[in-house]
């Protein structure tokens, strides 16, 4: 199993979740953030704005199903902009539903 | 090292902190979160406990009853690996209703850990 991390733009976060929905991965949490990345923000005249809204979406997938998780999320957040944000996979080692106690996800 | 990072009902944040708390885990990171699980979000608050998954999701997709984002709270609590069946184990046994939306635990590897005031690293540092 992996976490799928991805780090979007909120606007684009109800996009992302129904491409997703439609593709059979109904199940995420989502986490307002901040943050910037490589270009230190966004400079508007002398102002820097350096803690940008984004939006943290955890996606718990088996490993067949990464790359097209990642996928999806890509195409679907994607405006070719600076800020489009960015995707990290961690393993995850054991997966448990609380109401049942059974092992997996 | 581990993190045990359990996303589970807001009401049962105070319960959960404080029976870790009781055999001595008494550090953790609680975040506010949203999110759904397989049931994509259909409501189950009226139901009674020996109800059966399957229909409430058919009943629940005909009547449109549905929340997109659930309020959750994401605990995360870093353990020795040791230590991770107990913490677990604690957590599903307060968040345990039985009903949709206990939420879900994923134990993922930490590889190094700092302590900012000492510099300790790994397990010392937890």
């Amino acid at each position: 199993m992996k976490l799928v991390k991805a780090i979007v733009r909120p606007e684009k976060v109800d996009d992302v979740v129904d491409a997703l929905n439609n593709e059979g991965f109904p199940a995420f949490t989502k986490i307002d953030v901040v943050g910037r990345g490589k270009q230190g923000g966004i400079k508007v005249g002398e102002y820097v704005y350096d803690e940008l809204p984004k939006t943290l979406l955890l996606i718990a997938v088996n490993d067949e199903d990464v790359a097209k998780v990642v996928d999806v999320i890509k195409e679907n957040a994607y405006t070719g902009n600076f800020g489009d944000g960015k995707i990290f996979i961690q393993p995850i080692e054991e997966a448990y539903t609380i109401r049942t106690g059974e092992k997996g996800i | 090292m581990k993190e045990v990072m359990a996303i589970i009902r807001p009401s049962k944040v105070s319960r959960t902190v404080k029976a870790l708390e009781a055999v001595g885990f008494p550090a953790m990171t609680a975040m506010r979160c949203y999110g759904r699980g397989k049931q994509r979000g259909y409501l189950d608050a009226s139901l009674p406990e020996d109800v059966d998954v399957e229909r409430i999701l058919k009943e629940g997709e005909k009547q449109g009853l549905r929340m997109k984002y659930i309020p959750k709270r994401l605990l995360s609590v870093v353990v020795d690996d040791a230590d991770v069946p107990l913490v677990v184990g604690i957590i599903m046994k307060v968040n345990r209703t039985g009903k949709i939306g206990d939420g879900r635990i994923f134990v993922l590897p930490v590889e190094d850990a700092v302590r900012v005031r000492t510099g300790e690293r790994g397990v010392e540092a937890i």
